[in-house]
């Protein structure tokens, strides 16, 4: 090889390393907490200074750094290895080694005294290597097994508490409905690879924009790899796993939610985002169902009672706003932009609001916001102030990060032709809003009424940090938050940087105002209906959506999706396919089977007449016939 | 006289009628005798008989390549594997029918 380019060095030594480290703690010391933590915690830190400083060093990269090899070679077919390192991947890189790194350090805390300490940052390694090795993968199979391995690593995550069934279960839901995407994921790259010849990601961006793709090659292509991104992001209609992940501990929530696992699905959007808006069709799917997610799982949102899960949806809406914002610049000619941008800080508040709950869930032994309000949630003060920051984020409230983020998408949908796009955005920003500030007015203004244990409305006290120590929030759980708040009040000010870097170039628009107006309207309309169905004084602490129950129903059974898939799974899949194998299995497999056996032992039976057991008898014969033989062959010819 | 007598031993016929003789003997033996180590000896006969057509037919035909010799300590080898398994057999078959009568072994009929 000769001189081996460090950078190339340095992605494969994080990825041998987490690697090493989850095999390291499997093997000999699951068994000790610390040790494991110390490994573990090792080898995170390793990859985040790797990322960084592969960051910070190819940040003025002009052409994407290509390490490949080709690992199956066979005619026309070409599979490649290796890494491909591009702004795109270098962004991603930073933002999974850096949450994963903070998520190690707040579970720390969050998972102290837990039987199966070792195990959980054994899985927390394997999740690294997958995402890293995802993210700089340079070939789409071996995204691919990546991508396997990330829902391997959340199946073992989500299900970590496996002798609770609900977890167990929840685990099993997550890895069969995302493999159920992955089926036309994997299609899909058969399909390209079949017509198309190599799977190499930059040999594909290259042809899609110098429109070397047949179209009917293309949509069918598109829509495949789209049903791995639906899977594994959790878009309409197979999101129906990533509530029940909540199962998992609240840190894996986190990094599930932000930084690895939904975002996989997005990060291949914009991976392969010159190949797909070459087909409009593709684009126009991927935002109508993106759309459609938003909706669906922001009036989920709004009646949920269970912290995590608001969260959950409030994950699936803006993984649709995503892929509404690379859609719409797909269809208008636009850039990535928005919709990684969007990924990029989203990645940030979303585990920051993740990691609030997981501290008053650690704190209050309870999922229910209603009854952490009733106990007093907001006197931790930092977890309060800092999911407070993350909810502004969300809604998209100026100075923090979510504001920007969500004007870059929502001007791409401004650009489309059809402005009923950008009013069903708009109404998505408006619901996000409200459903957000629902949790935090609960949390912030408690009612002594509510679920007992209430003290009435108090005073904000303002506790100094030795006294949040006393309240049971250790600095390895604050230290993190505090961390992420930074991220979202810095990241919407990187905008133009960030875009530098993604795009090589600075486009500037001239502000709209009216866009502007009517985004920040709806946040704030979003916050004031909440202030007013949950935060004034005379508030009735009840949704506005309350005043139709049919509807507020039909959010509640959560549009009846899982009663959709349940029906789904016993008409459909046990009721005809299970049955039809299982008939087939029975009587045509198993039939030709026993038909052999029965058809051997009845010749048996048949032919045992021979065996007289009169052995001189069967020597004669057997001379006779030798002799026979013999004479034929010696004179018969 | 003398030399008509070293005739007959230096010719190959008389070697294959005595090997036809013994096989002819041991067949019978095997077909006819109701003894079991009537059995296994005139097995040992047929096999003596095979010895003695290659020995002959290495000395008289083939002689340089000494095969058919090596092939008869190949028989006599086997022959005594074969007499001890043969003879255990038998010994079981004893113990079990107290008899060594080979009509009396019909446990195998079908």
């Amino acid at each position: 090889m000769g001189s081996v380019n460090p950078f190339f060095l340095g992605c494969t030594l994080s990825l041998v390393l987490s690697l090493s480290a989850f095999g390291l703690i499997m093997i000999f010391t699951w068994r000790r907490p610390k040790l494991s933590l110390a490994i573990s915690l090792t080898v995170s830190t390793i990859c985040l200074i790797i990322a960084w400083l592969t960051f910070i060093k190819l940040s003025a990269l002009k052409e994407p750094l290509i390490l490949s090899v080709d690992w199956m070679m066979s005619d026309q077919i070409r599979v490649p290895f290796g890494f491909l390192l591009d702004p795109t991947s270098l962004l991603m890189f930073v933002i999974v080694a850096t949450i994963s790194w903070l998520i190690q350090l707040y579970s720390i805390g969050y998972m102290a005294g837990d039987s199966g300490f070792g195990r959980y940052y054994a899985f927390l390694s394997l999740f690294a290597l997958s995402m890293l090795g995802l993210v700089i993968s340079s070939g789409l199979l071996q995204l691919y097994i990546c991508w396997e391995l990330v829902g391997l690593s959340s199946y073992l995550l989500i299900g970590f508490w496996y002798e609770k069934f609900s977890a167990s279960e929840a685990g099993k839901k997550a890895f069969v409905v995302t493999r159920f995407g992955d089926i036309g994921f994997f299609m899909g790259l058969a399909f390209l690879v079949l017509n198309f010849g190599t799977l190499d990601i930059h040999s594909i961006n290259s042809a899609a924009m110098s429109k070397a793709f047949p179209a009917w090659l293309l949509t069918p292509a598109a829509l495949l790899i789209f049903c791995g991104i639906m899977g594994k992001s959790a878009q309409f209609p197979i999101h129906v796993w990533l509530p029940d992940a909540m199962e998992g501990p609240t840190p894996v929530s986190a990094l599930l939610h932000s930084a690895t696992m939904v975002a996989a699905g997005m990060y291949l959007l914009t991976r392969l985002f010159p190949f797909f808006s070459c087909s409009p069709t593709a684009m126009t799917v991927i935002l109508t169902i993106c759309t459609i997610t938003l909706l669906l799982s922001s009036t989920i949102g709004m009646v949920a009672t269970d912290i995590k899960q608001v969260w959950a949806y409030s994950t699936i809406s803006q993984l649709g706003f995503m892929g509404m914002g690379l859609a719409a610049a797909g269809l208008t000619g636009g850039y990535l932009f928005a919709g990684f941008y969007h990924l990029t800080t989203h990645a940030g508040f979303k585990a920051l609001l993740f990691l609030c709950a997981g501290v008053f869930i650690h704190h209050f032994h309870t999922n229910d916001f209603f009854v952490m309000s009733a106990k007093g949630g907001r006197r931790l003060l930092i977890p309060m102030v800092t999911v407070t920051i993350g909810a502004l984020a969300l809604a998209g409230i100026f100075p923090f990060s979510g504001f920007f983020s969500k004007e870059a998408i929502l001007a791409e949908l401004w650009n489309l032709p059809n402005k009923m796009w950008l009013g069903l955005g708009l109404l998505g920003a408006f619901l996000t809003a409200y459903y957000t500030f629902r949790v935090i007015f609960v949390l912030l203004f408690p009612r002594p009424q509510a679920v007992g244990g209430g003290h009435g409305v108090e005073e904000e006290h303002g506790h100094g940090h030795g006294q949040e120590e006393e309240h049971g929030v250790p600095w390895v759980m604050a230290v993190p938050l505090i961390i992420l708040a930074g991220f979202t009040c810095v990241l919407g000010f990187l905008q133009a940087p960030i875009q530098k870097f993604l795009l090589g170039e600075v486009h500037h628009h001239a502000p709209n105002y009216v866009l502007l107006v009517s985004a920040v309207g709806c946040a704030l309309g979003g916050i004031g209906m909440a202030w007013l169905d949950w935060g004034a004084k005379g508030a009735k602490w009840e949704g506005f959506i309350r005043k139709v129950p049919v509807v507020e129903n039909f959010f509640i059974q959560k549009w009846y999706m899982d009663h959709f898939w349940r029906w789904f799974l016993n008409t459909v899949i046990y009721g005809l396919f299970s049955r039809t194998f299982t008939y087939n299995d029975r009587r045509v497999v198993d039939g030709g089977v026993d038909a052999v056996a029965f058809g051997t032992i009845g010749s048996g039976r048949l032919l045992s007449f021979i065996q007289t057991a009169f052995l001189q008898l069967n020597l004669l014969f057997m001379v006779l016939v030798l002799g026979g033989i013999g004479i034929y062959l010696l004179m018969g010819r | 006289m003398e030399s008509a007598r070293m005739l007959v031993f230096n010719q190959l016929e008389t070697y294959l009628y005595l090997a036809l003789m013994l096989f002819a003997i041991g067949l019978y033996g095997v077909l006819a005798r109701r003894n079991l180590i009537a059995v296994l000896i005139s097995v040992e006969l047929i096999l003596n008989a095979a010895s003695i057509n290659f020995m002959a037919f290495n000395r008289f035909l083939a002689p340089t390549p000494a095969v058919g010799q090596v092939i008869t300590l190949f028989i006599m080898a086997v022959a005594a594997a074969e007499a001890a398994i043969a003879l255990s057999i038998i010994v079981a078959v004893y113990r079990k029918l107290r008899s060594v009568n080979i009509e009396q072994a019909t446990e195998l009929r079908g």
